[in-house]
C-alpha cells in the first residue's frame, strides 16, 4: 500500500487508539479525497498468550483462564471449555444444570446483543442510543449477578454441573424485566425503522453476500443477514437446545440495517427460550451421580485424545480443540474464535465507500477485538 | 435614538462605548457559560444520568472550573503546522461573533408608550449584516483546520466549506422572503412589525427551511461531520490545546445563542407584547426583554435537544439535502411571501 | 422523519435518573458476591490444597498462631491481593470448608504500601484490623 502515492491519496490511520473502536486493531486506509481507494488490517496489539497459558495450568484453572478470553461473554466461552473436557471425560450434567447452563447463556446472549446495538448506533452519531440500550443492560447484569455473583468474568461453571444452583425467587424477579425488555425492544424497533437519518446511513451500506461470507467463514449475525440460515444451536445441538422450540432469524439484504435487525429479533427469541426454560426445568441434583464430581472436583487425570466442541457465541461459531495426554493439564488447547474471519470481511466491503461508512460498517460487525487476538 | 445629549457627556463618549462593549462582550461570555451548562444538564437528562453536579449547587460553576483548566494547559504547536493560519483563526471565529452581536437588538424597553429597542446600533440593513458576518466563521474554521498538519482535520477542512458553502444559500433566501414580506431590511422593523401574528404563522415553511439552515450553519447535529467524533477523532480542532480550543469552543455555543436570537425575533413575533403590558410603567420595562428571552431560551433548548436525539448524516447526503431538497423549497418560500405580501398590501 | 426519537428523548426527560451518588451511596452487592476471603482458624488442617489449586499462585502457607495470643502455631494460608482474582476456587476446593466469601471489596483491600497487600492469616481471620494501612 505504500507504493507511488497520487497527488491527491493519503493514507490514514483508524489506529490502535482510536475513541470509537471495539478493541485495538489497526486500518491502513489509503483515500483519495473522501473514498477509500484500498485497506488493510493488523491486529495483535492485545495478544495475551492464552492459549500457550492453558498448556501449564491444570483443567480447572483453565476454567479462570477461558472466561477471560472475551470478557463480555465469559459464561458461553466456560461452556465451550468444559464442553469439550465432559467429553473427553465420557460424564454428562444432568438435566437441571443443563437447563441453568442455558439459561445463563441466553442472558448473556441478550446483554451481549444490546451493547452490539448501542455501540453501533453510537458510531453513526446517535449517542443517546447507546445510554438507552445500556441501561436495559444493566438490569440483565443484575440477573446474572444474582445467580453466579459477578458481573463479568464469573468462573462459574465445573465440570459435571455448575456450582450453585439458582437462588429462591429467580423466576418471580426475571418475568418483569423479561416483559420491560420486550417493550424496550419494540421501541428500539420502531424508532429505527421511522428514522429516515438512521436508513439513510444503514440501507444499502457495507452489503455482504452469501458467496463472500461462506468463503470467508463468517458465522453470526454477519452470516445469517445474508439469508444463510446457520445456526448451531439448530444444527448441532448441545445442552438441552433440541427440546425448545425457537426460530433462527434471517434477513436477505446484508446490509448494516440487516445485522442490527437480526440482533433484535435475536434478543427476542432469547426471551421466548428463557420464559420456555424457566418454565420447564425440572428438579434434582445439580452433579452426575454416583461420581466424585461435585462443587469440589477431584484430582482429574483426563484420558488421552483430541475432540472439538463448538457453540454458538452471540458474535458467531465458537470451536475449542483439546488434545489430552493423559496427565492433569491439557497437552493442546487451540481456540477457534468468531471475530477473526468476520474481520477478514471488512477490507472487501470498505473498498468504494467513504471514511464515514468505515465506522458504520466496522461497528455494525460488533465484534471483541480481544477475543480476535487471544 | 432621537435622545437629546446634555454637552457635559460628548467628551466621555468613547469612554461610555468603550465600557458598554466590554459590558456586552462580558455579557455574551456568560450566556455561552448558561449555555454550555443547559446543554449538559438538559443531555443528561435525556440519557437518564445526572449532569455536573458537584461543583457549586446543581453544577453551575463546573464551567469556571473548567475554564480554570483549559486555561493552565500546555500550549503545543505540532511539527511543520502553518503558523500564521494557526495562531491567528481564533482572531476570525470570535471576531464574526462580536460583529453579529453589534446589530442584534436584545430587547426593547417601554417609558411612557415609546419603544427603544436595546441594541448598539440600528442599520438599516441588519439583518442582511447579521447574515454576512456570520458567515465569516468559515475562514476561522478552515485556518484552525489547514494549518495543523494533520491528516484528520484535513478531512475535516473539507467538509466544512462543503457544508457552508450549500447552506448559506437557503438562509438567505429565506431571510430575504421575510424581509419582503415586512418591506425592510432592518431587523428593529421586521420584530416590530409583526405584532400579534408571527411569522412563523404566515410563513412556516420558511421557518422551517431558516431553522434547518442555521443548524446548519452553527455546525451542530445532524450536521456536524467536520468534528465528528466517531471517524476523525475531533476532526477541525484535534490539534488545538488549551485556551485555544476553549475559544473555538465557546464561539460555537455563542453563534448557538446569538441564532437563537435570530429565530426568535424573525419569526416567532420579537419583542412585541399587548398593549396593555406596554403602557404600563413597571411592566414595559420588563416584560418586553423578558417574553423575548423566554422565546429565545426555548429555541435554544429544542436546538440542544435535537442535538441528543438524532443520527449524523454523512457529508455526501448533507450537500445533496441542501442542494436538491432546501433550495428549492426556500424559493417555493420566496413566491409564497411575494403572493402574501402583494394580497395583505392590497 | 425522527418524530420517533424525539418523542423518545421527551419521555425520558420526565423519567428519574439511575446515577447512584458514590461514594454516599454504597453499590448493592448481591448475596454471592465473592469479596476477600473469611478464614476459620478452628477448621483448617493445613493441607495446602488452596494454594494448588489457585490459578495466579496467589496462596503461601505459613506459620501461624492458632489464636490471639497463643503459643502454639499451625500451618494456615496467606493471600497476596495483588494477585488474587476473585475467583472462589480456593474456596470450593477447600475439603474442611475453613475458607468463606466475604464481602469487602474495596475497604480494607487499597493499600498505599506493596507489604501491605499480603494478608496474613490473623487479617483472614479479621483478629486484626484489615483496614490499617488504607491511609497514608
Amino acid at each position: 500500500m505504500e507504493e507511488q502515492l497520487e497527488p491527491n491519496e493519503m493514507i490514514v490511520h483508524l489506529g490502535p487508539q482510536h475513541p470509537m473502536q471495539p478493541g485495538p486493531f489497526r486500518l491502513n486506509l489509503r483515500l483519495k479525497g473522501e473514498t477509500v481507494v484500498d485497506a488493510d488490517i493488523e491486529l495483535g496489539f492485545i495478544h495475551k498468550g492464552i492459549e500457550k497459558i492453558l498448556e501449564n495450568k491444570t483443567y480447572l484453572q483453565g476454567i479462570t483462564i477461558v472466561d477471560r478470553i472475551c470478557y463480555l461473554v465469559a459464561l458461553v466461552n466456560e461452556e465451550c471449555f468444559v464442553g469439550c473436557t465432559e467429553k473427553l471425560l465420557g460424564i454428562e450434567p444432568p438435566e437441571r444444570s443443563k437447563y441453568i447452563r442455558v439459561i445463563l447463556d441466553e442472558l448473556t446472549r441478550i446483554q451481549s446483543h444490546l451493547l452490539g446495538i448501542g455501540e453501533f448506533a453510537e458510531f453513526i452519531g446517535f449517542v443517546s442510543m447507546f445510554m438507552y440500550a445500556v441501561r436495559e443492560r444493566e438490569e440483565v447484569l443484575s440477573l446474572i449477578d444474582m445467580v453466579t455473583g459477578a458481573r463479568v468474568t464469573h468462573s462459574y461453571l465445573k465440570f459435571g454441573g455448575v456450582r450453585d444452583d439458582l437462588p429462591d425467587g429467580f423466576k418471580e424477579k426475571t418475568t418483569p424485566v423479561l416483559n420491560d425488555l420486550k417493550k424496550e425492544v419494540d421501541n428500539f424497533e420502531q424508532m429505527f425503522h421511522t428514522d429516515r437519518i438512521y436508513r439513510e446511513r444503514t440501507v444499502g451500506v457495507g452489503v455482504l453476500t452469501a458467496d463472500v461470507a461462506k468463503s470467508l467463514g463468517v458465522s453470526g449475525p454477519a452470516l445469517r443477514a445474508t439469508g444463510v440460515p446457520f445456526d448451531i444451536r439448530k444444527n448441532e445441538p448441545y445442552l438441552v437446545y433440541k427440546d425448545l422450540d425457537f426460530k433462527v432469524c434471517t434477513e436477505t439484504a446484508g446490509d448494516c440495517f440487516a445485522r442490527v435487525q437480526v440482533r433484535l429479533n435475536e434478543i427476542r427469541e432469547s426471551i421466548y427460550i428463557l420464559e420456555q426454560c424457566l418454565d420447564q426445568i425440572p428438579n434434582g441434583p445439580l452433579f452426575p451421580e454416583n461420581t466424585l464430581y461435585g462443587r469440589r472436583t477431584p484430582v482429574m487425570r483426563v484420558p488421552a485424545g483430541e475432540v472439538f466442541h463448538r457453540v454458538e457465541d452471540p458474535r458467531g461459531e465458537m470451536g475449542m480443540y483439546m488434545v489430552s495426554d493423559g496427565s492433569d493439564k491439557p497437552y493442546r488447547v487451540k481456540v477457534r474464535g468468531p471475530y477473526y474471519p468476520t474481520l477478514q470481511a471488512l477490507p472487501p466491503l470498505i473498498i468504494g465507500t467513504t471514511v464515514a461508512d468505515v465506522a458504520a460498517i466496522s461497528g455494525s460487525m460488533d465484534g471483541c477485538t480481544s477475543e480476535a487476538d487471544r | 435614538m432621537p435622545i437629546n445629549i446634555p454637552e457635559l457627556i460628548i467628551p466621555l463618549l468613547p469612554w461610555i462605548r468603550g465600557v458598554v462593549g466590554l459590558v456586552l462582550i462580558g455579557a455574551i461570555f456568560l450566556a455561552a457559560m448558561g449555555a454550555v451548562w443547559l446543554e449538559r444538564k438538559l443531555s443528561a437528562d435525556i440519557q437518564s444520568r445526572m449532569g455536573p453536579c458537584r461543583v457549586g449547587k446543581y453544577g453551575l460553576l463546573q464551567l469556571v472550573a473548567d475554564a480554570i483548566k483549559l486555561f493552565t494547559k500546555e500550549d503545543l504547536k505540532p511539527w511543520n503546522a502553518d503558523s500564521l493560519l494557526f495562531n491567528n483563526a481564533n482572531i476570525f471565529m470570535i471576531g464574526s461573533i462580536f460583529l453579529m452581536l453589534v446589530a442584534l437588538p436584545v430587547g426593547a424597553i417601554f417609558i411612557n408608550g415609546v419603544e427603544y429597542p436595546l441594541a448598539v446600533t440600528q442599520m438599516d440593513i441588519s439583518v442582511l449584516y447579521i447574515e454576512a458576518v456570520s458567515a465569516l466563521s468559515i475562514f476561522g474554521i478552515f485556518m484552525v483546520a489547514y494549518g495543523s498538519n494533520n491528516k484528520y482535520s484535513l478531512l475535516g477542512a473539507f467538509r466544512n466549506f462543503a457544508r457552508m458553502v450549500g447552506y448559506e444559500v437557503p438562509l438567505g433566501i429565506t431571510v430575504i422572503s421575510v424581509a419582503v414580506m415586512t418591506g425592510s431590511l432592518s431587523i428593529v422593523d421586521i420584530s416590530r412589525s409583526q405584532g400579534l401574528h408571527w411569522n412563523i404563522f404566515l410563513q412556516p415553511l420558511g421557518c422551517f427551511v431558516f431553522f434547518v439552515s442555521l443548524m446548519a450553519d452553527m455546525g451542530r447535529l445532524p450536521f456536524d461531520q467536520n468534528e465528528s467524533e466517531e471517524e476523525i477523532i475531533a476532526g477541525w480542532i484535534t490539534e488545538y490545546c488549551g485556551m485555544r480550543f476553549g475559544l473555538g469552543f465557546f464561539a460555537e455555543y455563542m453563534h448557538m445563542v446569538l441564532g437563537s436570537f435570530l429565530v426568535a425575533l424573525l419569526f416567532l413575533g420579537g419583542w412585541n407584547v399587548p398593549g396593555f403590558v406596554a403602557n404600563n410603567p413597571v411592566l414595559g420595562l420588563i416584560a418586553p426583554t423578558g417574553f423575548l428571552l423566554v422565546k429565545a431560551v426555548f429555541v435554544l433548548m429544542v436546538i440542544i435537544g435535537l442535538r441528543w436525539a438524532v443520527p449524523r448524516f454523512r457529508i455526501d447526503q448533507v450537500v445533496d439535502l441542501s442542494w436538491k431538497k432546501l433550495f428549492p423549497l426556500a424559493l417555493l418560500n420566496l413566491v409564497w411571501a411575494v403572493g402574501l405580501g402583494l394580497y395583505l398590501g392590497a | 422523519m425522527v418524530l420517533k426519537n424525539i418523542k423518545y428523548a421527551i419521555k425520558n426527560i420526565t423519567k428519574p435518573p439511575v446515577t447512584r451518588m458514590y461514594p454516599e451511596k454504597p453499590s448493592e452487592l448481591s448475596d454471592r458476591f465473592r469479596g476477600l476471603q473469611i478464614l476459620d482458624k478452628t477448621k483448617c488442617i493445613g493441607c495446602g490444597i488452596c494454594a494448588n489449586t489457585c490459578p495466579n499462585a496467589a496462596i503461601k502457607i505459613v506459620k501461624a498462631p492458632i489464636a490471639p495470643g497463643s503459643e502454639k502455631q499451625r500451618w494456615f494460608p496467606q493471600i497476596d491481593i495483588g494477585h488474587c482474582l476473585f475467583c472462589g476456587l480456593c474456596i470450593d476446593q477447600c475439603p474442611k470448608g475453613a475458607l468463606s466469601s466475604g464481602k469487602e471489596y474495596a475497604k480494607g483491600l487499597v493499600k498505599w504500601k506493596h507489604k501491605d497487600l499480603l494478608m496474613n492469616p490473623d487479617k483472614l481471620a479479621r483478629e486484626v484490623d484489615i483496614e490499617e494501612g488504607d491511609e497514608r
